[in-house]
């Protein structure tokens, strides 16, 4: 029985445009940001930082600096050091690469902070900083990805500059045969810029010692709990001694899922000082010091048949992780998803994340966006080549709900995905017949329009598969008053959690949205979440609410039922009231119900506890897809190349919608960040290193006069996730940019294709393409593609390589046998194990002990090299073949990681 | 991003600014909207001992008729200049022009003056002064002197100001009512400095051009005057005009640069088009009345 049977007039949250909780606080400039924080005796902090890219620090003169009437302390690492501090990454284990807060000996980057000021104003701090003076012993620094190829390691305990590495450095054979031998074969290349993160809170902190462990931490970051996880890690304190708060957070994207060098030496530093301190970011600081994002370069080649039917792909992808990324991306993640929304049969890859020079990588909305850019301007390209239209090139080889389960080229295992069906729902809705008959009369009058479509599948609300990516957890209570409280794990960026929480709550409990409040945004409050990472909350968390709502409205139901004398299965709980079916006059209110259960224990049933609270953490199966498709059509002026977006229309399946007006928020800012990428946006580094963006007059944002009205289609596949949630909080940054390009592509057409898409189609770009000559001076400065440079590659030989090669030792002398301490480059980071060997001819048998636990295999070995495979079920069922070859002391060799590719393994005698 | 240490004084007359000016020996900057200086305070690019603010200075705002033409007090902030009716009246091209400086927000405190004294080479109030003829008053301690707009600007934010010198006026002078005005700019965002644009205004009579201002704004170190395209138009009939021709012309006097909004090439490339396309329009319109 539920309401609409019983004919009361329940009314339903889900689904609705309902006002948001959050804005009367935000709109009337009330909300509560970091710098609106003020402590008792707190002081102020500023950063010197490096003006030089690569070098050995001679020495910092910090006299002038102390001398400063109003200067508390200047910090330099020797006096961070006192403190214990290790970094970690986003995945909550220590960086691959040793990453200082203040630098130590040399620095890596232009802008990498050196001392801490300490003031009573940020005025005072800023004079202070600028008398600090520092000696260098300038390097040349490695700056592109060519540079991070040839130069020399930019961290100098490493053999050379790869930050991480998955797939084969040489193509299959099969599959260069299959790529050579199809009817039709291209090529690929995009140049993907540098892009700063520019939520509109910058970064900040104020951080204050309550006691000798004890901390409290205002900073504005994308889950309170994450932060207070990873600063207890870092910092080696208990967790239960470190609050963070974030009551507001103005946008983070994935720059603040953790603290970084600057908020730690804050951090530290008032554990050292004592004084509640403040660091915000300003905006000069963010936008040439705050970890940046993309800056990527990848050649695709796709084969087709006679039909237009994928036979084979191929792609090396590199990107520039700079000195000290956050966590190191080699590109697997866009080598995962890149196939895997089409019916594919051979794909092979080289992937590679760079050290630079330059400022640390960050995750940054849809990290893994290169994929669908790539293969869907691809896509497009091939299509006019082909002569197919690039709506049939797409259902040709789509993976429909027909084809499904079905599983990807690289192993994902796909159940429910439907970007055919976006797709069809989208050209549905529109004309694309009249469009190009439209274009085609918009051509003999010399305007060139464009239609751009891009279909695509986000992997969101990712549980279980890393360790951090937890369950959410929802604490609904009905205070004795009847109104409703929330804690849940979740955090708002500014997109609105506490709304869509309280949607889920109000109407699967029955009560009105107003009555409804969710709290968030301290750790003290509820229970570990990742909070915004993945597009996961709306998924998980409003899992969590609907089913811990559900099992409260069965509690309130019983305790009525046994205070009115009637049925649990006839009770209603509607718009905050309990009704029983077929008598009117025994309605209650809420409150009243409430009063009973937290006061009058005497009148509840023996096996009801009192009060009205249920929390439940929900873990959803471990990963999600949410797919669409997307139009978008342009207007090129041939004379200026410039773009006019004149209509976008988005068909999106994020299954149930708990709020419109939230989900069409969700994608509207990720599209306005596509259309930056595509034609605004840029974060130049110069050939020393110096970013040369440093105000919006040259960063080039997309103002609201740049972004069109978007228009919405909802498809509505639930997904299997209690509520039926999928996510979509990245998707319009991912699918943005390939529509977009395609648009301008079709609209460049009559003029010729875009040859090597490089990132950001500027006006001068786009004449260069209409005008088929090198406007823009572009390419002139262009480096040849990953494989034309792969020869020259640095030699990442060992030492030992060089000496004359040495007969290979007879097995007898290289024992094998014994316990072996191993490392793995993996793209999920750095893997220790112990290996234990035991050899009978040629059979090997032992296990591997890792802090997962232990794992038995059995191989052969063939002199000192031993094989053998061990089946995994994290992050996904795989097989790893190993090959080691044992010298000496020291074993090497590779592991083949099924879909992932290929690891490398080293490790010595215990 | 906070500004160094500075003295700052709000003198009320222009007499006492230039003595503060004066007696500043070089290490004082005048502010007047702020929309520029500011940041360059916040970022520390400039570090003034002294900042002397004239927006309390009566005599250097509104906008007035006077000489046989119009006369601008620098401290006129572009939203008032841009709603002013003489100004409409008589220079309906630095209406059209001011619509263009910065955004809605920005031109409520920014000044016609400061973005005059400025000399941004890719804004649109240098280059109508330069356009239009103006004449800039300078006043200090030691004297008044009237400098011609186009002998003003020596550089990107260099030009023939003294360190004790102040901008005390703009005169424009009068163009015939019925004069054909000229705009256009290429901007990668409204409100942006322009990659390229140009800026003027033509006097036609019985179908011949008599009189031509013009000047290019992002195309050079400052604004530049199309001295070869205006030198072409005049004595040029209506009818038997090769836009094209002139826009060559007028493109053959600028000296445009790379940066990483555009290069060189395109700010030629597209100069060229605009200022034909802009003179073929606006001639059609007169051609027509």
């Amino acid at each position: 029985m539920n309401a609409e049977a019983s004919g009361i007039n329940a009314a339903r949250y889900i689904g609705e445009r309902v006002l948001r909780k959050e804005d009367p606080r935000l709109l009337t400039g009330r909300g509560q940001f970091v710098d609106d924080i003020s402590l008792p005796g707190m002081l102020h902090c500023a950063f010197a930082r490096s003006m030089i890219a690569r070098g050995r620090i001679l020495s910092i003169d910090t006299a002038a600096a102390r001398d400063v009437p109003g200067v508390h302390a200047v910090y330099t690492a020797e006096d961070l050091a006192k403190v214990s501090f290790t970094m970690h990454t986003f995945f909550m284990v220590p960086t691959s690469v040793k990453t200082p807060t203040l630098a130590e000996d040399h620095v890596a980057y232009v802008g990498e902070p050196l001392a801490l000021v300490i003031a009573d104003s940020r005025y005072i701090a800023e004079d202070a900083a600028s008398l600090i003076e520092v000696e260098y012993e300038e390097e040349e620094p490695v700056v592109t990805l060519a540079d991070a190829k040839s130069g020399p390691p930019v961290h100098p305990e490493l053999e050379n500059n790869i930050a991480g590495q998955m797939g084969d450095e040489d193509v299959d054979d099969e599959l260069e045969a299959a790529l050579n031998g199809a009817a039709h074969c291209m090529t690929q290349r995009v140049i993907h810029q540098r892009v700063s993160q520019s939520p509109m809170e910058t970064r900040g902190v104020l951080a204050t010692r309550d006691g000798p462990e004890e901390l409290t931490l205002y900073i504005t970051c994308q889950s309170p709990h994450a932060v207070a996880r990873w600063v207890s890690l870092a910092l080696g304190l208990p967790q239960a001694a470190i609050r963070v708060i974030a009551k507001d957070v103005g946008g983070a994207f994935g720059l603040k899922n953790h603290p970084w060098k600057e908020e730690s030496s804050v951090i530290i530093a008032a554990m050292l000082f004592g004084r509640p301190l403040k660091w915000i970011e300003d905006r000069y600081e963010n936008l040439t010091t705050a970890n940046p994002a993309r800056e990527q370069d990848i050649t695709l080649r796709i084969a087709f048949d006679g039909e237009g039917r994928l036979v084979a792909s191929h792609s090396e992808y590199d990107l520039n992780n700079g000195a000290y990324p956050q966590a190191v991306d080699e590109g697997m993640a866009a080598q995962m998803f890149l196939w895997s929304a089409y019916k594919l049969p051979a794909y092979g890859f080289l992937t590679r994340g760079w050290y630079t020079n330059t400022t640390g990588l960050a995750a940054y909305r849809g990290p893994w966006a290169m994929e669908t850019l790539v293969r869907e301007t691809a896509l497009d390209k091939a299509a006019r080549a082909m002569g197919i239209d690039p709506v049939e090139l797409r259902r040709r080889n789509l993976v429909s709900l027909a084809d499904q389960p079905t599983t990807s080229v690289l192993g994902l295992p796909l159940e429910d995905i439907t970007p055919a069906e976006c797709l069809e729902k989208l050209v549905g809705n529109f004309d694309v017949a009249a469009f190009r008959k439209e274009q085609a009369e918009a051509r003999g009058q010399g305007r060139y329009l464009g239609l751009g479509i891009a279909a695509y599948i986000e992997p969101t609300a990712s549980a279980g598969t890393m360790g951090v990516m937890t369950g959410e957890l929802a604490q609904v209570r009905i205070e004795p008053t009847g109104k409703v409280t929330a804690t849940m794990s979740t955090h708002s960026q500014g997109h609105g959690t506490a709304t869509t929480m309280a949607q889920v709550i109000a109407d699967r409990l029955g009560v009105p949205y107003e009555d409804v409040t969710v709290f968030e945004g301290d750790n003290s409050r509820g229970g570990f979440g990742p909070g915004a990472a993945g597009s996961r909350q709306g998924v998980i968390a409003g899992g969590a609410a609907i089913r811990a709502s559900e099992m409260l409205a069965d509690k309130v139901k019983a305790l009525a039922a046994h205070l009115l004398n009637a049925s649990p299965d006839n009770i209603v709980i509607a718009e905050g009231m309990i009704h029983v079916e077929g008598a009117p006059e025994m309605s209650r209110s809420l409150g009243e119900i409430a009063g009973i259960a937290y006061g009058e224990p005497d009148r509840l049933p023996p096996d009801l506890g009192t009060g009205l609270e249920i929390q439940y953490r929900y873990q959803p199966p471990p990963m999600t897809f949410t797919s669409a498709a997307h139009a978008c059509v342009v207007e090129v002026d041939a004379e200026t190349g410039f773009v006019k977006i004149l209509r976008w229309i988005s068909s999106e399946d994020c299954g149930t919608v708990i709020n419109p007006a939230v989900v069409e928020g969700q994608i509207s800012g990720g599209l306005a960040q596509a259309i930056g990428m595509v034609l605004l946006e840029e974060m130049p580094v110069d050939e020393r290193g110096n970013p040369t963006a440093a105000t919006y007059k040259d960063y080039l944002l997309p103002a609201v006069s740049d972004i069109p009205e978007f228009e919405f289609l909802h498809a509505n596949t639930p997904s299997k996730s209690i509520g039926g949630m999928r996510g979509v909080g990245e998707g319009g940054a991912i699918i943005g940019p390939p529509t977009l390009v395609n648009a301008i592509a079709d609209a460049l057409s009559p003029f010729g294709e875009i040859d090597v898409l490089e990132l950001p189609l500027t006006p001068s770009k786009i004449l260069g393409i209409i005008e088929g000559r090198d406007i823009a001076g572009t390419e002139a400065r262009r480096e040849a593609p990953a494989a034309a440079t792969q020869e020259s590659a640095p030699a990442a030989e060992p030492a030992a390589s060089s000496e004359p090669a040495a007969a290979p030792a007879p097995a007898a002398e290289t024992k094998i046998d014994g316990d072996w301490k191993m490392l793995m480059k993996t793209p999920m980071g750095d893997q220790e194990m112990t290996g234990h060997f035991e050899t009978s001819g040629s059979a090997v048998s032992g296990y591997l002990a890792s802090p997962e636990g232990n794992q038995d295999f059995a191989g052969t070995v063939e002199g000192n090299v031993v094989k053998f495979d061990l089946k995994v079920e994290k992050p996904m069922k795989i097989t790893l073949k190993y090959n080691l070859t044992f010298e000496g002391d020291s074993v090497s060799g590779k592991v083949k990681l099924g879909m992932l590719g290929s690891a490398k393994l080293s490790g010595e005698r215990i | 991003m906070k500004p160094a240490p500075f003295d700052y004084v709000a003198p009320a007359t222009i007499a006492e600014a230039c003595q503060v000016l004066s007696e500043a020996g070089g290490g004082a900057t005048v502010l007047a909207g702020g929309q520029t200086l500011m940041p360059l305070l916040n970022l520390r690019m400039s570090q003034p001992f002294i900042i002397v603010d004239i927006n309390r200075i009566p005599d250097l705002k509104g906008i007035t008729r006077a000489d046989g033409g119009t006369r601008v007090g620098p401290v006129t902030r572009q939203a008032d200049a841009l709603a002013d009716e003489t100004l409409a009246a008589h220079l309906p091209v630095m209406v059209k022009a001011l619509s263009h400086v910065g955004h809605y927000q920005t031109r409520n405190r920014g000044t016609v003056g400061g973005s005059v004294a400025l000399g941004e080479p890719a804004a649109e109030m240098p280059a109508t002064a330069v356009a239009l003829g103006a004449t800039i008053e300078v006043q200090s301690a030691r004297g008044t002197r009237i400098v011609p707009a186009d002998e003003f600007y020596l550089g990107p934010y260099m030009t023939v100001l003294e360190p004790d010198e102040l901008v005390t006026a703009i005169h424009y002078p009068d163009w015939p009512s019925g004069h054909v005005m000229l705009f256009r700019e290429v901007a990668q965002r409204p409100g942006d400095f322009a990659l390229v644009g140009m800026v003027g205004a033509l006097v036609a009579d019985g179908g011949t051009i008599s009189r031509a201002g013009i000047a290019w704004f992002g195309m050079g170190p400052t604004p530049i005057k199309a001295r070869q395209a205006e030198a072409a138009l005049v004595g040029q009939s209506l009818s038997g005009m090769d836009a094209d021709a002139i826009a060559e012309l007028a493109v053959a006097d600028t000296a445009p640069f790379d940066d990483h909004h555009a290069s060189a090439e395109y700010r030629r490339t597209v100069g060229k088009r605009i200022f034909a396309r802009t003179l073929r329009e606006a001639l059609q319109v007169k051609e027509a009345a």
